[in-house]
């Protein structure tokens, strides 16, 4: 089932502070948006927005063309539209399989079942690598697993448009490489579509079929990822002189 | 839902099981004085369990649950002193009052948080005081003397089933799948919406039957006393107590509220009142010592380190 979510002009203040000014965009199933911009320009409130942690000041979110923002973020799990914390938030108390049978139970799919849901943590976990940890507790992953985990999850709800949060941040050469290429081998299997914020220009770069800039709130640039690296204006206001470097 | 085999029930719900019943087949042999200290005894082990509910679930320390209890003590009192309502009609009346206000109170003071919330909890009583010594109806500061007898036999099977049922829904609860979700909202609230848990609706029916069972047992507890005096019953301690009885006994578990209420409730009828006074010292003292020592309380700590047990406590 192909869906759409559309963000129309997007504004969320926080008192005086125009953390998002009039940003749009659309997501679509099976497609990868890459949003970019430098540190505090409102990609992290975009996406609450979108996710319905936080409420927009102006603007609409639809989804296949109902009218759902404003809508708590529960609601929009329910819908299959769900969110990666850029600070994963593991249950400690919980093993990864429960932490996973949590998402599978409240989100899109509804499982009701603990037994069932549990015995399917395991293909999810198995997914993201994380298969060998299992049961063990959440409290004794480390941040790259907890990061795994997060994703885990939110592929357990079952959800058919993710907004992914620096899910690559902090990771050595190695460890990215590892990462870009199972997301992408993921998103190829399940087929849902992504919003994906990240600083790590070399995964936007591989995996966006189309990248947003903003900065302070704004759209500046989007287009290809290639076109957008050329963008003399996303040049100067995020990538400076060395972006030249950056091969795709 | 489907119903768990009765194979699949734990050993701790199948001791409880046992427990009542024999309690319960008993009953009719046991000595008046004797069955009315084991009635105040189980007056107080459902209490715990009622306050289990909420704080011990979810994490959400309710410092006002004495309200529900007052609530249901007045609903009794006022339902049999006007109308000449059966007692027992007041006690169901009662929880449904109770309910009926943890849903008001709930939909209001849940949107807090942590510290927030025990705040919050904290005035209910001391409004409720001061809103009832002004209804004429409710006696004002003189309370509701009832003229309704001594039935201790009564008495204790309306507290046995009370606390049949709690048991009961306290493990349908854990072991399905709202268990899994009140985990994750105790666990990380924010985390757990974000997965889908409508964590304002779990937390209210969570509230909800806590106030309904508390609001019950305060029926019983006035029956018992055959009155509703206002300074009593929205006697702050109560709640400290409740709370003393599931952090000793052990938070959210099923067995902690019954071993909490008796390592509270025994030592402190037969050894503490001695020294008028030191029985709150010495539950706050332990209180303390447990908080910071043994987080777990008696049945999460054994559970933590006698493996063996983990299989049969809960």
């Amino acid at each position: 089932m192909s869906r759409t979510l559309e963000a129309s002009e997007i504004h969320k203040y926080f008192g005086g502070v125009k953390a998002v000014q009039g940003v749009s965009l659309t997501l679509e199933t099976a497609r990868i948006i890459g949003l970019i911009g430098p540190n505090g320009s409102g990609k992290s409130t975009l996406l609450n927005v979108i996710a319905g942690i936080e409420k927009p000041t102006k603007g609409t979110v639809t989804v296949d063309g109902r009218r759902v923002d404003g809508w708590p973020a529960h609601r929009m799990v329910e819908l299959g539209v769900a969110k990666t914390h850029q600070i994963p938030k593991p249950f400690l108390g919980m093993t990864c399989r429960e932490n996973v049978a949590v998402a599978m139970m409240y989100g899109s799919r509804r499982e009701g079942e603990p037994a069932s849901a549990l015995e399917e943590s395991r293909r999810i976990l198995a997914m993201v690598g994380l298969d060998r940890r299992a049961d063990a507790p959440a409290s004794n992953l480390t941040v790259q697993e907890r990061k795994r985990l997060e994703f885990a999850r939110v592929l357990a709800t079952g959800a058919g448009l993710v907004l992914l949060d620096e899910i690559f941040a902090g990771l050595s050469p190695d460890e990215l490489r590892d990462a870009i290429a199972l997301f992408a081998r993921v998103q190829k299997e399940q087929g849902f579509g992504a919003l994906v914020v990240e600083h790590v220009m070399r995964a936007v770069m591989i995996l966006s079929d189309f990248v947003v800039v903003i900065e302070e709130g704004r759209k500046i640039a989007e287009g290809s990822p290639k076109e957008v690296v050329e963008d003399p204006a996303v040049i100067e206001a995020y990538l400076g002189s060395e972006a030249t470097n950056v091969t795709p | 839902m489907k119903w768990p085999k009765l194979r699949a029930i734990g050993p701790s719900l199948w001791g409880i099981g046992v427990f009542l019943l024999v309690l319960g087949g008993l009953a009719p042999w046991i000595p008046r004085f004797p069955l009315t200290i084991l009635v105040n005894l189980l007056i107080f082990a459902a209490l715990a369990y009622s306050l289990n509910f909420i704080t011990g679930l979810t994490g959400y320390v309710n410092f006002g649950h004495v309200v529900f209890m007052a609530v249901g003590a007045y609903t009794l009192g006022y339902t049999v002193g006007t109308i000449r309502l059966h007692p027992l009609g007041g006690v169901a009346l009662g929880g449904l009052m109770a309910l009926v206000l943890a849903l008001g109170l709930g939909a209001v003071t849940l949107r807090f948080r942590g510290v927030y919330f025990a705040i919050a909890s904290l005035v209910t009583p001391l409004a409720g005081l001061n809103i009832v010594l002004v209804l004429p109806a409710l006696g004002g500061g003189q309370g509701i003397l009832l003229n309704i007898g001594f039935d201790p036999l009564s008495w204790f099977y309306t507290i046995w089933a009370i606390i049949a049922t709690e048991v009961g829904l306290t493990y349908w609860i854990t072991h399905g799948r709202l268990g899994y979700g009140i985990r994750a909202i105790k666990s990380d609230e924010d985390a757990a919406k974000s997965l889908g848990v409508n964590a304002p609706r779990l937390k209210l029916f969570l509230f909800a039957l806590s106030g309904l069972f508390a609001g019950a047992t305060g029926g019983v507890y006035a029956w018992t006393t055959s009155g509703v005096f206002p300074e009593a019953a929205f006697d702050l301690t109560f709640s400290l107590r409740m709370l003393a009885m599931i952090v000793i006994g052990g938070m959210g578990t099923l067995l902690g509220p019954l071993i909490g209420a008796i390592a509270v409730y025994l030592p402190s009828r037969f050894f503490l009142t001695i020294f008028i006074g030191t029985e709150s010292i010495i539950i706050g003292l332990v209180v303390i010592v447990i908080a910071l020592f043994v987080p777990g309380g008696i049945v999460g700590t054994l559970r933590k380190y006698v493996p063996e047990l983990r299989r049969i406590l809960e």
